[in-house]
């Protein structure tokens, strides 16, 4: 079943490239429903919950496995397949260029994911991870602009850095364990005492699934590659493929590195920084897609900071907190990827109706498009956690985590206190830019355009229309408690969560701090210096880019600028040419020096006993062709007197000579 | 009968180049058939010797005490010559296309077969003196191929082509006679050939002049000069001779030297292995970056073979077990590899009759094959699962980590850092033929750029199929190398 899973979209996407050759329709419906029926074969996995193996391959084979969290997110991957497939038809309706491509690629890399979220062990999540950065990379560069190529190419190194660094990683886990299954990290590295070897490799693979996750300092082609790409793409790539990120780094915490303190403090340092800094950005952001996309880096920090907070509750062996950490961690992830299926599916409609994404050109846009705006606001409301829908609960979750460590980790209290108010801070800022996206473009007025705005009612079709508000709706519905903590206790497997109140006033407390903070950011930050004249200005200085200022000069310019200089130096013979030909001028020397005793001698005996008796007529003709004959000789051998094989072949001679002499005396 | 099989599989190809060299004949359909007659007969033959398995060292002929011909097949032989003998026929088939348009065909192909008898000789060679004369005639008898092509370019690439590699054997010889005075008779045996107790310090120093003599055929930095400038060869010659056949020889030879003549457990921890791994980890690096700063195809595939080999040195330097079936795991694929990269570029360069990388531009929606192969390829170059790459880096990783010194844990940064670049080499390339920025296509579609024909399409094609073929089921191949880093065959 799982295989099938796994390996029906690889061929559907062979299928559907053959019938996109024929006919595009054919196609467009095939996609879907190829996508529909994985969405349904994922949910009888419910019921079934195999494992399943295919030996031979790779050496180890490969190993997959379904339990209530891979589950969950099999089904919520293909959920998302399904309804941006469906949203596809429309989205591009009138840009038929590349459509193939596109549409093998998402086929591919639904497979590769499904693969990704159904491994058991960690050589197969990593096969399959890297499919689906290559896969994946063809949406980023689907619309050929230079932005988009620039992007892609940004995209696609850390994509490549990232794999290969986690490659690194599992190999050295791997040495060192002997095994990568995630069911038996557990023991294996409680049976191993190489824990430097071990927190290493747990350094890599977090860099290595970091990478797609968005993690700081490796984010930066998060906010660049999702504006750029496709909306469907987008909410694929931002809901999905950061989650399959941030699943390699949890699998591989809860396996192996989950009672390891300093991995949990990196962890948690590295997360709080890509939530505090994805939401500043979020907020500086004057591009709707690009809001999101830093929005979603932002979430993903609050995911990270959960699962830190999961390896150091259970390194101070708290019962209460580790369920609440993880019950959080999961739900978020959860949440956020239905989340932004719904933002990017909407801010798709802007796009394909108005084919700009600046807040101040779509101002207005949305004022009396009643189904966009509820979509829109239910998923905003999800995301900034208010009470009564569904980003409230698993944030509250992620915050009474961190309260019960401050509560139990004494030596650590004062960081986690930090660490719990720059949550409630971002947290605040999420309500401010969801604010600033809502009020631009839904509420405020277009100072030109906005009759013509409004008459355009046909902005999106009835399938777009289901599709959208269809998953916006599931913010409110997994807003209740009830559910929620079913279905946490689903996928973490602890009953305990069930009893989790969400509507106490210690709860709801951090909750309305957050969106107070937010309410103030709007009001004085948003309103009072982000927005001037009746327009959003970008604060954000453009030489403040970790890319830019670091990353491409980095290996443009200053890693090829180092290694020429060596070039320069012993390429081209620069280096070798002199050497030989300074050994010949030093050989020459010693000759000459060595040769004065005998000249001496020679020089003398003429001088005394061989004096010449007669002179020696200058012009003997016989002399003369003797000369001319030593000319020719020493014309022809000039080059190989000056050759470097010549040199080498002196060079090779003496060593042979004081190799002789070595081995004589020594 | 095996020694006749041997023999018969040496002398074959050369007698064969011999007399094309020779013959006036200029029909071109009759040069075909005998070439490919003779080079596919050899490679029977070859797979008939491989079939028997191991067969003791016979003497060829003797000339003097310690000098005599020598030929054997164990298990590192049975992988180099296996290899070769399957590339051969497929590039040979490939030059049939690319040269159709060349002068002096007889020359290229008579010196072509030659080469391929050279090769199999040094595969076969069961002593270290007689490894040495073929790897000199393998270099003799290449440089008529480099400087095919006559011009102002070829003649200097040819003369630096000389100068390093003769230079570089004679550096070698030094080891080559200090092993065979060594006692044994420089007969190749895994574990070292030495008889006695010898001198530690003495062999170290041996082996830094061996290392690096034998070195500078497999472009060991800071002698990899010769390769970047070797790729204006017509492409079948850089193909197969400067990614596969004459660098891997170098690697063979190092190998030899290493792990059948001195032996690794007499120069484990001494500086000249230290030494040897830190310039080979470091010249992995290097030539990766001096590949991404290259603008020319070939020459940065070239770039990008002085990096891999160096990948196989690290590995072999490592002198361990697990180093060794690193190295010679990474010979064979990376050979497999960049032999296809190489048709794919030459196939380009036949094409479009253009040769940099700017120029590539939307090439990709008229050679879909071509590319789609070559992005393939070079993914499993990176070290992407489902290509073979990625199972030999694995082998060199996990040997590396088992080393765990602090030379090593340098070697696996830069093996890491160098794969990344040569995504960057490689992928710029993929995303340059098939995602060309709107507007920047170079070639319209009016139908005057197609694909090469199925002689060119073919050979990319099995290697390609072999690729991902090993990649998915590395298992048989790496067990028959961990025999032989076992020391069992």
């Amino acid at each position: 079943m799982i295989l099938l899973i796994v390996f029906l979209p690889f061929l559907a996407a062979v299928l559907s490239y053959v019938a996109g050759k024929e006919s595009e329709t054919a196609r467009d419906r095939f996609a879907a429903a190829a996508t529909l029926i994985e969405l349904l074969m994922t949910v009888l996995l419910l019921y079934w919950m195999p494992s399943e193996d295919i030996p031979l391959v790779f050496g180890s084979g490969l190993h997959f496995t379904a339990d209530g969290f891979r589950c969950v997110y099999a089904i919520v991957t293909a959920f998302m397949w399904a309804f941006t497939t469906l949203f596809c038809g429309e989205y591009f309706a009138h840009e038929r260029e590349g459509l193939n491509r596109y549409y093998f690629f998402v086929l591919m890399t639904l497979g590769a994911t499904e693969g990704v979220m159904l491994s058991a062990d960690l050589m197969t999540a990593f096969i399959f991870f890297e499919i689906l950065s290559f896969t994946s990379f063809t949406w980023v560069i689907h619309e050929r602009t230079p932005d988009a190529i620039r992007a892609g190419y940004t995209y696609l190194f850390i994509a490549v850095i990232g794999g290969l660094v986690l490659f690194m990683g599992l190999a050295l886990l791997n040495e060192t364990i002997h095994t990568l299954r995630f069911d038996q990290l557990r023991s294996a590295v409680a049976a191993s005492d190489q824990h430097g070897r071990i927190l290493a490799a747990g350094c890599c693979i977090l860099f290595g699934f970091g990478c797609k996750a968005g993690m700081f300092p490796v984010h930066v082609w998060l906010p660049k590659a999702h504006p750029v790409a496709p909306s469907p793409g987008s909410a694929l790539l931002s809901g999905i493929l950061t989650k399959v990120g941030v699943y390699g780094i949890l699998m591989t915490t809860l396996g192996a590195l989950a009672d390891n303190r300093s991995f949990g403090l990196i962890v948690l340092i590295l997360g709080v920084i890509t939530m505090a800094l994805g939401a500043v950005l979020a907020l500086f952001s004057v591009n709707l897609k690009r809001t999101l996309a830093c929005s979603s880096m932002s979430q993903i920090g609050f995911i990270l900071t959960g699962i830190g907070m999961y390896v150091l509750l259970t390194t101070a062996e708290c019962e209460e907190g580790i369920v609440l950490a993880l019950s959080g961690t999961m739900l978020h992830m959860l949440n956020h990827s239905l989340i932004k299926l719904t933002l990017f599916m909407a801010a798709g409609v802007v796009v394909m109706n108005l084919g700009v994404l600046t807040l101040d050109d779509i101002r207005g846009w949305g004022r009396k498009k009643w189904r966009l705006k509820i979509a829109f606001a239910l998923g905003g409301l999800g995301i900034s956690g208010v009470p009564g829908f569904n980003g409230y609960i698993s944030k509250t979750l992620l915050h009474e985590g961190i309260v019960e460590g401050i509560h139990t980790i004494h030596s650590l209290s004062g960081l986690l206190h930090v660490v719990e108010w720059i949550f409630l801070i971002s947290g605040g800022l999420t309500f401010a830019y969801m604010l600033k996206l809502f009020i631009a473009v839904f509420v405020q007025e277009h100072p030109t355009r906005q009759a013509q705005f409004d008459a355009d009612v046909n902005y999106m079709n009835r399938t777009s229309t289901a599709v959208i508000c269809g998953s916006s709706v599931l913010m409110a519905v997994l807003g209740q408690p009830g559910i929620m903590t079913r279905l946490a206790s689903f996928m973490t497997g602890y009953e305990e969560i069930l009893a989790f109140k969400a509507f106490t006033f210690a709860n709801l407390k951090g909750g309305l701090i957050s969106l107070a903070i937010g309410l103030a950011v709007y009001l004085w930050i948003v309103r009072r210096v982000l927005y001037k004249n009746g327009s959003y200005v970008n604060l954000w200085p453009a030489w403040l880019d970790l890319e830019n200022a670091f990353y491409r000069p980095l290996l443009t310019r200053w890693l090829p600028g180092f290694f020429g200089t060596i070039v320069s130096v012993f390429g081209e013979n620069r280096l070798l040419t002199p050497l030989c030909k300074g050994a010949l001028a030093v050989g020459t020397f010693l000759g000459r020096l060595i040769s004065i005793g005998p000249d001496t001698l020679v020089v003398l005996s003429r001088r005394t006993l061989f004096r010449e008796r007669a002179a020696v007529r200058a012009d003997q003709p016989s002399l003369g062709r003797v000369a001319s004959f030593h000319e020719q000789i020493r014309q022809a051998c000039a080059p190989l007197f000056g050759s470097f094989s010549f040199a080498l072949m002196m060079t090779c001679i003496g060593v042979l000579i004081i190799l002789g002499w070595v081995i004589t005396y020594i | 009968m095996s020694s006749a099989l041997i023999l018969s599989a040496i002398v074959l190809p050369l007698a064969g180049g011999g007399l094309l060299l020779a013959s006036p004949g200029q029909a071109e359909r009759n040069r075909r058939k005998y070439t490919m007659v003779i080079t596919c007969l050899t490679t029977i033959l070859v797979w008939l010797i491989l079939l028997k398995g191991t067969s003791p060292a016979f003497t060829l002929y003797y000339f003097t005490r310690g000098f005599s011909v020598d030929f054997h097949v164990d298990g590192l032989s049975m992988v180099f010559a296996g290899m070769v003998s399957i590339m051969w026929p497929l590039v040979t088939l490939y030059a049939f296309d690319y040269m159709s348009h060349a002068s002096h065909r007889n020359s290229f192909f008579g010196f072509f077969m030659m080469t391929y008898g050279i090769t199999l000789a040094l595969a076969f060679s069961a002593s270290i003196l007689t490894l040495y004369v073929f790897f000199e005639m393998l270099t003799l008898v290449t440089i008529p191929m480099v400087w095919h092509y006559r011009d102002h370019q070829s003649m200097y690439a040819a003369r630096v082509y000389a100068v390093y590699l003769i230079g570089g054997a004679a550096l070698g010889l030094i080891a080559v006679l200090l092993v065979t005075l060594g006692g044994g008779e420089g007969i190749f045996r895994y574990g070292g050939s030495l008889i006695g107790t010898p001198d530690r310090r003495l062999m170290c120093l041996v082996y830094f002049f061996g290392f690096f003599g034998f070195g500078c055929k497999a472009a060991v930095f800071p002698f990899y000069y010769w390769l970047p400038t070797a790729s204006v060869a017509p492409t079948p010659v850089t193909a197969l001779l400067h990614a596969v056949a004459v660098v891997n020889s170098g690697v063979f030879a190092v190998t030899r030297l290493t792990y059948y003549s001195i032996g690794p457990d007499l120069l484990r921890g001494s500086w000249v292995q230290y030494t040897a791994m830190t310039l080979a980890s470091f010249g992995l690096l290097f030539s990766a970056v001096l590949a991404l700063r290259e603008r020319h195809f070939k020459r940065r595939l070239a770039y990008s073979t002085v990096s891999n080999l160096s990948y196989m040195l690290f590995g072999i330097t490592l002198m361990s077990p697990d180093g060794l079936v690193g190295g010679v795991s990474h010979m064979v694929f990376h050979g497999i590899i960049k032999i296809t990269l190489f048709l794919c570029a030459g196939a380009f360069m036949h094409m479009t009759g253009h040769e940099y990388i700017y120029e590539i531009n939307g090439v990709g929606k008229r050679m879909p094959v071509t590319f789609g192969l070559f992005t393939i390829v070079s993914l499993s170059l990176i070290g992407v699962p489902l290509g073979c790459g990625f199972v030999s880096k694995l082998r060199l990783i996990y040997a590396g980590i088992g080393e765990s010194s602090g030379v090593a844990v340098f070697g696996i940064l830069c093996l890491i850092g160098a794969a990344f670049l040569s995504a960057m080499y490689t992928l710029t390339i993929t995303v340059r033929a098939f995602f060309p920025i709107r507007g920047g296509d170079r070639y319209p579609s009016d139908g005057k750029l197609h694909e090469a024909g199925w002689r060119m399409l073919l050979p990319i094609g099995v290697f390609t199929a072999a690729n991902v073929l090993l990649g998915m089921v590395p298992g048989p191949f790496m067990r028959l190398l961990d025999t032989i880093g076992a020391g069992l065959i």
